[in-house]
């Protein structure tokens, strides 16, 4: 396996802390991961494992990272324990957002990620309004939402690049 | 009395809004005045910050000058929009570099971010207002059994969130309370709903929901409540399903809170849009 050290920067400056060096592979993250928790079993490795992938970013181990099955990154819910549980405070999903980012990126992201970047660049909301709803907040008495303007995410999202990133 | 901008978010606003219209019939018990604005998404903090973190920040800080050029907080509907909100402040706020970089990209569309507000979960501020909340209260839903599930962006990362302890919390046991209902205590309360991962991987997410729903069974709980519209959304919709997969019956009512504060606050199953739940829920199964 070959360290790519311009990867490793990239990781350690992304961390604001400073603290993913401190990583002494305890173990808590995957022992409290609810996604490990249904993905390993002790005779295997694969299946989604923080641990892993805080080891493979800190040494620069690029491939282990993104040429492994999606899973790999994407099997992380988004539910934060790792952080609380963490005894060295490492932000793990800080760590885990980058290398989201990077597979966006790569082009292998779950179909789901693209879809709402989309949703949301077309409409600045995630799930567009819809007539029936409009007629049901109506129904039960409530005020229509405020229609946002699409113009001015469109706008920041192409001067932050994130429009080349969408499928 | 403070008025807050409302961020009712793109899932109750734009899916779910029964949610919204229980939810606004509290606040008026209350006395929590709110007022609309054009927000964008939050965005997401499960997608949108997955899928570019500088967006994630450019968007946030975009819905937060929009309160603050009107000089009001935010209170949140929604796990997810308070997660986002408050961690796009946290960030900016511990990191001058990208504040800037932020504020540059605003400054193109006639905006400035300066983190003036402060941005509520719903839940707190209700929390806050224990005591007028309880006097509202004219059904008290005595007997009813309630598994809670405040679910994880409510009060995690906890730096971020600065509400609720983020491994043992109790907030939205003391609003169940305050309706005159019964907290019942369950092993898996702060596991994780699924539905970030169930979007990607359908198995996994059924796997972790399993686990999830047969501690809330072995409870015994009568209904189930959360104050978070994917929660909702994941507990509500995919029972069925899952019981499907595991040949396992799985039908728990679920309430947002302020539904659940609704009813005790003498409001009808029409009020609240209790039709519009996929698992049913009969007001007399259980004596209200």
């Amino acid at each position: 396996m070959t360290i790519d050290f311009e990867f490793r920067k990239t990781v350690m400056d992304y961390h604001v802390h400073d603290v993913l060096k401190y990583c002494f592979q305890c173990s808590r993250c995957t022992d409290n991961c609810p996604i490990s928790a249904v993905t390993i079993d002790f005779y295997t490795t694969t299946g989604y494992n923080p641990r892993t992938n805080i080891l493979n970013a800190l040494l620069g181990y690029k491939d282990a990272i993104f040429s492994a099955d999606p899973l790999t990154i994407w099997g992380c819910t988004v539910c934060d324990t790792c952080d609380e549980v963490c005894p060295q405070h490492i932000e793990l999903t800080e760590i885990f957002t980058f290398l989201k980012n990077e597979s966006v990126k790569a082009g292998t992201a779950p179909d789901f990620i693209y879809g709402q970047a989309k949703a949301i660049y077309d409409s600045a909301k995630a799930i567009p309004s819809q007539p029936a709803i409009e007629r049901r907040r109506e129904q039960l008495g409530i005020p229509a939402v405020a229609v946002p303007d699409v113009n001015e995410v469109q706008t920041l999202l192409k001067n932050i690049g994130s429009d080349k990133k969408l499928k | 009395m403070t008025e807050y901008k409302m961020f009712e978010g793109c899932t109750i606003g734009n899916r779910i809004p029964f949610i919204e219209a229980a939810s606004r019939k509290v606040f008026d018990k209350v006395g929590i005045m709110t007022s609309t604005a054009p927000f964008s998404c939050c965005p997401d903090p499960t997608g949108m910050k997955s899928f570019d973190n500088n967006a994630w920040l450019a968007l946030g800080a975009r819905n937060l000058a929009l309160a603050e050029s009107e000089g009001k907080d935010i209170i949140s509907l929604c796990n997810g929009c308070a997660n986002t909100l408050r961690g796009v402040q946290f960030q900016l706020k511990h990191d001058s570099l990208k504040k800037g970089k932020v504020n540059a990209e605003l400054a193109k569309i006639g905006k400035n971010y300066q983190g003036s507000i402060d941005v509520k979960h719903f839940v707190d501020v209700l929390n806050d207002n224990i005591d007028k909340v309880k006097g509202a209260v004219t059904k008290p839903l005595s007997g009813l059994k309630v598994a809670v599930h405040p679910g994880c962006h409510y009060m995690r990362p906890a730096e971020w969130m600065e509400s609720d302890d983020p491994m043992r919390p109790t907030t939205l046991k003391k609003l169940v309370a305050a309706a005159g209902a019964t907290v019942v205590e369950y092993e898996e309360e702060i596991l994780c709903c699924g539905s970030a991962v169930t979007n990607a991987y359908q198995e996994h997410g059924m796997a972790n929901l399993k686990v999830k729903m047969d501690s809330i069974k072995k409870s015994g709980a009568d209904i189930i409540v959360v104050n978070c519209p994917a929660c909702f959304q994941q507990f509500d919709t995919q029972q069925r399903d899952l019981g499907k997969k595991y040949e396992t019956e799985y039908s728990i009512p679920v309430l947002y809170i302020t539904e659940l504060l609704s009813l005790a606050m003498g409001f009808g199953a029409e009020d609240i849009g209790l039709k519009f739940h996929r698992t049913r829920m009969k007001l007399e199964d259980f004596g209200l």
